[in-house]
């Protein structure tokens, strides 16, 4: 409780500091919104405010507010935002950067995504898909895409080899969120010609639903009862490690995560995906990918949770910040409350006050 | 005239065009300002009609940074043949591309403290963007001319080491037409192009 608090005083000190400093110096304001259907029979709407620039000459801050609303929970529409249905801070930490003689030195101190694997939004969010893939969903007892961190991540080497290493507690968003505690995350990442591969290991306290969430259970089960039950079934800690890999040329990206551990004692779960994303110049303003994915989560031995997904994006930029987003998605085999096959479509927005 | 004889006639002409031509070639700093509506112009391009002249040369690189999700400079102009520097001087990815009438490129993505070129080797307009972030645009004005400028915010220009002469200009700006136009230009004569 005491670190969480003292967290949560770093980051408001953070905000004032930079909202304080910043008024003098250089700074962009972000509006970005969206709106989108599913044939899931959810719609979602989101609205994310963000605030970032260099309070002094090399100090740059980043301060990301958000709300979201879906008509119920899914994965739809999840890639980039969570859907809380009550504005939450997400990204609010400053960062300087270090050039030494060809080499790479990074500081970011407050409060930031968890630098685990492909896992900055601009990665997921904004290429085309709509949905986390299963590895980065919560309901599905791998890694989230609304983990944050409180703490401090240091990034060194050069450009085509670096360490990143972050020490903090969590500061999850949403509705699954990790207890609090030491949480360790460390990465490499190596740049060979137009290949960039990357190694992370997470150490952290396994995640759990929130009091009153539980329907989101994918065991389908529902009731406080199950918050009790998830407690004691989610002991110990949650060990992740994992490799993603990207190769790009001329407009078109192969890429790929694959991730192993133990979201619990007793529990494994494993999964990937692999994107091939093309943006060749002739295509314009159009991205399409493909998208072929995998999850497994076993508990004591015992299989609980086996899906496969498929997925086909494309995101159209149009005109004065508008883009649009249309998806279909094949579950080949069942995953809870899931249709076989469902259309994702969206509008967003977005501009920028400097 | 003996063969002997035909390169020191040559060396002869050679350096007596350099000595008179450098003598009557007297360049200055052309100054100018930039207005639409009145109002200073920040951010447009002029340039001389020059394609043939050496112009001044630099060894320092010319950069399109990226830092803070953003392209900097906003508006760069280079001479066409020019290679410019990109480097990603943020800690997330970018992905630089451009698919209007310049040059037509796409960079991939790649992480900070890297650097990637591209070489604008026409005249003409690129529109630049990274394909991540949807508010990230930048223009590069490719022009056939060694003489050439971008406004500061007050609308105002310095192009370095103008021979005197007379010379057909051109300004550019976002969403503009060209302005066109020809002038005697000397060290006394300051250009002030405006769009109403």
């Amino acid at each position: 409780m005491a670190l969480k608090t003292c967290a949560r005083a770093i980051v408001c000190g953070i905000v004032v500091a930079c909202a304080t400093i910043a008024s003098a110096q250089s700074v962009a304001v972000e509006l970005d919104q969206s709106a989108g259907y599913s044939t899931e029979d959810v719609a979602a709407a989101h609205t994310k405010l963000r605030a970032f620039g260099e309070v002094l000459p090399a100090i740059r801050f980043n301060v990301t507010g958000t709300w979201g609303k879906q008509s119920e929970e899914s994965d739809a529409f999840a890639a980039a935002y969570p859907y809380t249905d009550r504005p939450v801070v997400l990204d609010a930490y400053a960062e300087r950067t270090f050039r030494p003689a060809g080499r790479l030195f990074g500081l970011r101190v407050g409060r930031y995504r968890t630098p685990f694997g492909i896992s900055s939004e601009s990665d997921q969010g904004y290429v085309g898909f709509q949905r986390n893939p299963l590895i980065r969903y919560d309901d599905f007892f791998a890694l989230s895409s609304t983990f944050f961190e409180h703490g401090a991540n240091v990034m060194f080497g050069a450009p085509r080899a670096s360490l990143e290493a972050s020490l903090g507690a969590p500061g999850d968003v949403g509705e699954h969120t990790r207890s609090t505690g030491l949480d360790t995350v460390l990465r490499g990442q190596i740049v060979a010609g137009a290949v960039i591969v990357g190694a992370s290991y997470i150490d952290t306290r396994p995640h759990l639903p929130r009091a009153g969430a539980d329907s989101a259970s994918p065991f389908g089960a529902a009731g406080g009862e199950v918050e009790v039950e998830a407690r004691e079934v989610a002991p110990g800690r949650a060990t992740f490690g994992g490799i993603d890999v990207r190769w790009m040329r001329g407009g078109v990206q192969l890429r790929g995560e694959f991730i192993a551990g133990r979201p619990f004692d007793g529990a494994r779960t494993r999964g990937g995906y692999v994107d091939l994303i093309v943006h060749r110049p002739f295509m314009g303003p159009i991205t399409t990918a493909l998208r072929a994915e995998q999850l497994t989560h076993t508990d004591a031995g015992v299989l609980m949770l086996q899906g496969e997904r498929y997925t086909a994006a494309t995101r159209v930029r149009l005109p004065h910040g508008f883009a649009a987003h249309v998806e279909i998605v094949h579950n080949s085999r069942a995953l809870p409350e899931r249709r076989a096959t469902a259309v994702d479509m969206a509008l967003s927005y977005s501009v920028r006050l400097e | 005239m003996s063969r002997g004889r035909v390169p020191f006639v040559v060396v002869a002409l050679w350096s007596a065009s350099a000595i008179f031509g450098s003598a009557t070639a007297r360049t200055f700093d052309l100054r100018g300002t930039v207005s639409a509506g009145g109002r200073p112009e920040p951010d447009a391009v002029v340039w001389l009609d020059a394609p043939d002249a050496d112009g001044p040369r630099s060894d320092k690189p010319v950069v399109l940074d990226q830092r803070s999700l953003g392209f900097f400079p906003r508006v760069l102009a280079v001479r066409a043949g020019t290679t410019v520097d990109l480097p990603n001087n943020d800690r997330v990815f970018h992905n630089v591309f451009s698919f209007h009438d310049g040059k037509r490129f796409d960079l991939g993505v790649y992480p900070v403290g890297m650097t990637k070129q591209v070489r604008f080797d026409k005249p003409g307009l690129s529109r630049i963007f990274c394909n991540i972030h949807p508010n990230m645009a930048a223009y590069v004005k490719a022009v056939d001319s060694p003489y050439f400028a971008v406004s500061d915010r007050d609308g105002r220009f310095t192009i370095a080491a103008v021979p005197e002469g007379t010379y057909s200009y051109h300004a550019w700006r976002p969403g503009r037409q060209d302005l066109t136009g020809s002038a005697a230009l000397n060290p006394d004569r300051l250009l002030a192009l405006q769009w109403r």
